[in-house]
């Protein structure tokens, strides 16, 4: 143990170990990408299973059918006639509907704005009361009257209503049972479980006259589809990459894929062979969703509230009706209604692959965290390197430094050690780095602001004025400060260590709330640790300037935007909706964590520093 | 055993018969009551009494002996038990059966007046008690301790007379466990009270399967003093066992072979046939409010076993409130006697019928489809509106704190309602008295205050729960919300139950609603519990203690094997120490083994 001790500190002092960390840090960067890549292998991914013992999904036959199917024509009769009509007039009647079956009915307003438009509507809820229960637990079944996409639920609407008419005559149930028929998918679920758990602002949105008890799942119907179906789709990502418990897809999955017999898909892959091409495309997907942090319906505001929740879409064209949806919901919620303690046994951190293939937190974990750890690797060494003498780049040199350093410095170890040359030390200039990097931070705010709170109508417009600034700016800055302050070598890496210290501070934490978007952050990010400046080679500054340029956080934007075919002020107006309707954290991290960290590389990258004024310290 | 119970039971009867000359000490009778939305009360009642002195000379006739020796034994007074599940729909089914006084809160209620001498012997009486009853009712009441153990001071008054009694011999105790689920294990118990078990009488209508598939149930039993007035006799003890339930009249009906709600057959299905789309594969069902013909075999799943031979013959053993209107069949040796106000009706049985059977027919004069909402109102008798609805949940969310609301609304257009709102919380609910507040919807409540008297007793942690009193009172046609915020505590690991993660029953709010008396004073009239409530602490992961304990047991390990090394080790100068080389190290090996020849070689003595 002393002689490892020992090792380690004369380790500490050997220069070679000081060009280790620009190595060490590409190393984890490709480690990382690579880590991502084999978790799609068959070795690196688990079967998934049904952890908590009481679901028991698919267990249980399920009666719904028959001449429900009747009822079911009637209602679907009924919600038709009320295709277009406003959203007081269709509640008047689901009201009326739901009165006759013998629940307690009761509605609420919400009124959101963002970005200049008002969103506006009505959420109506009837309450089954459990049979013999008391009102200590529910769970909930939405429909929204239109999906995410806008269309009307057309047949979702009358399954929850027949289903409501088939749940009453059971009196197994041990929780309330909570129908919620919603204007639109996002922001009226999310009025709605606000006001439940108090959360809501009641300026805006009205508080829930009519409560039941703690809410222990959700289950969402999408079902705009006309024609029948072939397999139903679950999607599960909840608001900033929170995912409901895998239990909760699993025990779908378990009754529909396995009890009903119907295919399951997860992220929009219709056809999924279950190799290893398909299983990176769901998890990258899923990744990508994750890190978006996106509500993709009317589940998503469920999940921040700790309720588990998953939307449930029939796609395809097949032999499956109506009914054999319902008995999906049916098994579900014979399943929800089975579990004694809130749904906490399996994994709420997960990356799906395949509908039975899932790799845990601890196996992915790393990916993200090595590449959160590069830029603490770099800001860690760059802190050391900026604390010594300035050497020659010569090797030759290098020893004879080593020497006079050995003559000059009384160096407190013991004459005996044969350390090689404690280094001279250096005191830090760190009033401008830290200046600057405060500054840096505190600009963040004014495009989290301006996007945030600007009318759709302006968002286009202050994008592009805000993109062609944010390609002047490094350079402003850089010769701002060049004429003002003159920095010297060491200045520049300070900047540079403060502000990858943060990054990698902020990533790594991030990694642990929503691992896709640190991870993507990261990876955009990482030519950042191998910003430095050219003061000798134009080239190199210009080649770094253009890379840094299409790595931009503008330009990611303008690129995927092209990619997936919106327009950049529709992501802006979605970004601004849910940053005001849900409090999605997104914005926050390109804006105050990767914007910050661009610019202060850009600098890095046009700096001119002037040979050191570094005073010679004795140590 | 069996012997044993037969000789008792005919000295039993034989008593019984005795008694039945002199004064009927006995009597039980069924009311039933349809209710709006196809639901049907029914309470039965059954009341025996014992004097005074016959008790204490443990000479029981009517009175349940096993009950009466734990009464005796634990000095109880006055004793209310409640057996609860469900909740009852006040919105639909109007104000409470007995105005409240005969239902507990989910779960298990027990109140109880013990004499004794000091608080120490009150609470140890009571823990025999509790126990005991325990025992006889198959129920956990053995888990109400100290923690789940009040004494309220406005709520509760005695129902008995107690002449001798004074504040400082006679405690009321409460006890809740509103986790406890109600189910048959405690009807038998429950049943094995009556003197006709059952057997016979209206008893013989209770079964398990149809009792604990109600939509609400409660059984009561009360034990309590009752003196006549000056001089006109004897003392008596009462017990009174009452069960109210609500059935869901569709739901009862279905065959016990075949409790399954299948589909119907689609030709079976009630339509409204006034849909432009009705067809033969489209209804629009107009079933749900219809439903109003029943018989007693088909709610119950069986028929009155003839009348308990040992009931008073003057109190009629069925009554049925409907409207006089509607015709109702019955079997042979029942006689139909309606009553005056034209809104209810008893029958008599006659003590040979061995079946008793009754059948109230769908309302004649209405076509069965198309039963209207308002229409279906005059065929049972309205129920009358309660005094108050109260409603309570939780607010907020997260593990940390949270906040109780209670709405409670007064429907009465020109009377103000005063009552008495009794929380009794766990000790790991650590409310902020100081955010208690009342407010009424709508308008500020600055003309006077809402909250007159509050009477609260603050948690112990781990020996003690919070009672808090309010003595609140509620104005005409509002809306009063009660708020109070509190703190969830975190227990230690060892405290949480196996499904820790479920959550924490709060046992449900009393609320004794109060009117003036002609003395003056103000007394019990109406009583009512709001739902109880599932309050979630922060639960650790179960796992972690021992991933914690095997991570720093690791930790450590390896940092105490390096310590010790550095902190034992005497660092010398590497020239000073022995010199190390392969001589020096044979010499070490040598001189050890040398000592060991030398010992085994027998040397001069």
């Amino acid at each position: 143990m002393p002689r490892l001790i020992s090792g380690a500190l004369r380790l500490r002092r050997d220069p070679r170990i000081l060009k280790l960390p620009p190595y060490l840090s590409l190393l984890c960067i490709l480690v990382g990408a690579v880590w991502l890549f084999l978790l799609p292998l068959q070795e690196y991914s688990r079967r998934t299973y049904i952890s908590e013992n009481a679901l028991l999904p698919g267990q249980v036959h399920t009666y719904f059918g028959g001449s429900d199917q009747h009822v079911f024509r009637a209602y679907k009769h009924e919600v038709d006639a009320l295709a277009g009509k406003s959203n007081a007039e269709i509640n008047t009647k689901l009201a009326a509907i739901a009165k006759g079956l013998g629940l307690k009915v009761s509605r609420q307003n919400f009124t959101y704005t963002s970005a200049g438009h008002v969103y506006t509507g009505e959420n109506l809820y009837a309450i089954l009361q459990a049979p013999r229960g008391d009102a200590t637990e529910a769970i909930v079944l939405v429909a929204a009257w239109k999906n995410a996409r806008g269309e009307l639920n057309r047949n979702g609407v009358p399954l929850l209503l027949t289903l409501a008419r088939y749940f009453k005559r059971w009196s197994l149930w041990s929780k309330d049972i909570i129908f919620l028929v919603t204007p639109d998918s996002i922001a009226g679920p999310q009025a709605w479980v606000d006001a439940y758990h108090d959360a809501h602002d009641s300026a805006r949105v009205d508080s829930l006259p009519l409560k039941s008890g703690a809410l222990q799942g959700a289950i969402a119907i999408d079902y705009a589809q006309e024609n029948r179906f072939e397999s139903v789709h679950i999607v599960y990502d909840g608001i900033n990459g929170q995912l409901p418990n895998l239990d909760l897809i699993n025990s779908v999955n378990n009754i529909a894929g396995g009890q009903m017999g119907m295919g399951v898909a997860l992220q929009e892959m219709w056809r999924h062979n279950d190799q290893y091409p398909d299983r990176l495309r769901t998890m990258l997907r899923g990744m990508l969703k994750q890190g978006l942090g996106l509500a993709s319906g009317p589940h998503s505001s469920f999940i921040p509230y700790h309720v588990d929740a998953v939307t449930l879409q029939p796609f395809g064209d097949g032999w499956q009706d109506e009914m054999a949806m319902g008995r999906v919901v049916e098994g579900t919620f014979r399943s929800l209604n089975n579990l004694l303690e809130h749904l906490h046994q399996s994994f709420f951190f997960y990356l799906l692959m395949q509908r039975e293939r899932f790799v845990s937190i601890g196996t992915y974990l790393p990916s993200a965290m090595l590449v959160a750890a590069n830029f603490t690797i770099m800001a860690i060494a760059l802190w050391i390197k900026s604390g010594q003498r300035e050497e020659g780049g010569d090797k030759t040199e290098d020893k004879d430094g080593k020497a006079e350093g050995d003559e000059s410095t009384i160096t407190t170890t013991t004459t005996t050690t044969t350390t090689p040359g404690a280094s001279l030390a250096v005191e830090r200039e760190i009033f401008l780095p830290l200046g600057f990097v405060t500054a840096c931070q505190f600009l963040a705010f004014v495009p989290l602001y301006l996007f945030n709170h600007a009318p759709e109508s302006l968002l286009t417009p202050l994008f592009t004025i805000f993109a062609l600034l944010n390609t002047l700016l490094p350079h402003l800055i850089s010769s701002l400060i060049t004429t003002y302050y003159t920095p010297t070598k060491q200045q520049y890496q300070l900047i540079k260590c403060f502000s990858l210290l943060l990054l990698g501070m902020f990533l790594s934490s991030l990694a642990t709330l929503n691992f896709s978007l640190s991870l993507l952050v990261g990876l955009l990010a990482s030519p950042l640790t191998f910003m430095r400046p050219w003061p000798s080679s134009p080239a190199m500054r210009i080649a770094c300037t253009v890379l840094l340029n299409a790595i931009a956080p503008t330009a990611v934007l303008v690129a995927s935007a092209a990619y997936w075919q919106v327009g950049v002020g529709e992501v802006l107006r979605e970004a601004a909706f849910a940053w005001d309707v849900y409090g999605m954290y997104s914005p926050v991290v390109v804006w105050c964590v990767w914007w910050p960290a661009w610019l202060a590389g850009s600098v890095i990258d046009l700096g001119r520093p002037v040979e050191g004024r570094g005073k010679v310290k004795t140590a | 055993m069996r012997q044993l119970l037969s000789f008792s039971l005919l000295s039993f009867f034989s008593l019984c018969f005795a008694v039945l000359t002199a004064a009927a000490d006995y009597h039980e009778q069924l009311v039933l009551r349809p209710l709006p939305l196809s639901a049907l009360l029914a309470s039965f009642n059954f009341r025996s009494n014992t004097t005074l002195s016959a008790f204490e000379a443990h000479n029981f006739r009517f009175f349940p002996r096993s009950l009466g020796q734990i009464l005796q034994h634990a000095g109880t007074r006055e004793l209310h038990l409640r057996f609860s599940l469900g909740r009852w729909d006040a919105e639909s089914w109007g104000a409470r059966p007995w105005n409240g006084a005969r239902e507990g809160g989910t779960g298990v209620e027990l109140w109880a007046w013990l004499e004794a001498d000091t608080d120490e012997q009150a609470d140890h009486q009571w823990l025999t008690l509790t126990n005991a009853l325990s025992g006889l009712f198959c129920a956990s009441l053995n888990f109400i301790d100290g923690t789940r153990t009040t004494r309220p001071v406005m709520s509760f008054q005695p129902e008995g007379d107690h002449p001798n009694a004074t504040d400082t011999n006679t405690h009321l105790l409460y006890g809740v466990l509103p986790h406890e689920v109600v189910c048959t294990e405690n009807l038998t118990p429950f049943l094995k009270l009556l003197p006709c078990k059952g057997k016979a009488g209206i008893a013989s209508l209770l079964d398990g399967h149809k009792l604990f598939d109600a939509s609400w149930q409660s059984m009561a039993i009360d034990v309590r003093p009752v003196c006549p007035p000056e001089g006109e006799g004897e003392c008596v003890l009462e017990i009174e066992q009452t069960i109210d339930m609500v059935l869901d009249i569709e739901r009862s009906k279905r065959p016990r072979g075949n409790p399954i709600p299948r589909p119907l057959p689609g030709h079976e299905l009630h339509c409204d046939t006034s849909k432009p789309y009705h067809s033969g594969d489209t209804c629009f069902p107009a079933d749900s409010t219809a439903n109003q013909d029943w018989s007693l075999s088909q709610v119950f799943g069986k028929t009155i076993k003839g009348i308990c031979p040992l009931t008073d013959p003057n109190v009629p053993p069925v009554c049925l409130q409907v409207p006089d209107s509607r015709s109702v069949y019955i079997s042979n040796g029942g006689l139909e006697k309606k009553n005056q106000d034209g809104m209810s009706r008893c029958f008599e049985i006659e003590p040979e019928t061995t079946n008793f059977e009754l059948l109230l027919p769908r309302p004649e004069d209405l076509p069965a489809d198309n039963l209207q909402a308002g229409q279906q109102v005059e065929n049972i008798v309205k129920p009358e509106t309660p005094l108050l609805y109260a409603e309570r949940s939780f607010t907020g969310h997260g593990q940390e704190r949270g906040g109780v609301q209670t709405i409670l609304r007064n429907p009465s257009p020109d009377k103000e309602v005063e009552f008495i709102y009794m929380e009794s919380l766990p000790w790991f609910m650590r409310i902020y008295l100081h955010t208690i507040q009342a407010r009424i919807e709508g308008g500020p409540s600055d003309h006077d205050p809402l909250v007159q008297e509050v009477y609260y007793r603050p948690a112990v942690d781990r020996a003690r729960g919070t009672q808090l009193e309010v003595r609140m009172r509620v104005p005409p046609a509002s809306t009063v919300f009660l708020t109070y915020d509190f703190e969830k505590s975190i227990l230690r690991y060892t405290e949480y139950p196996p499904d820790a993660n479920r959550g924490f029953d709060v046992a449900a709010a009393v609320i004794t609603i109060l009117s003036p008396n002609k003395n003056g004073t103000r007394s019990a009239t109406y009583n009512l519990r709001t739902t109880s409530l599932l309050c979630s602490l922060p639960t650790p992961d179960f796992s972690m203690p021992y991933n914690v304990i095997i991570f720093t047991s690791t930790a450590i390990a390896l940092a105490f094997g390096g310590m010790f090394n550095i902190i034992v080790r005497r660092f010398v100068a590497a020239d000073e120490g022995p010199e190390v080389s392969v001589g020096s190290l044979k010499q070490k090996l040598v001189v050890p083994l040398r000592r060991i020849f030398a010992r085994v070689k027998p040397g001069p003595r």
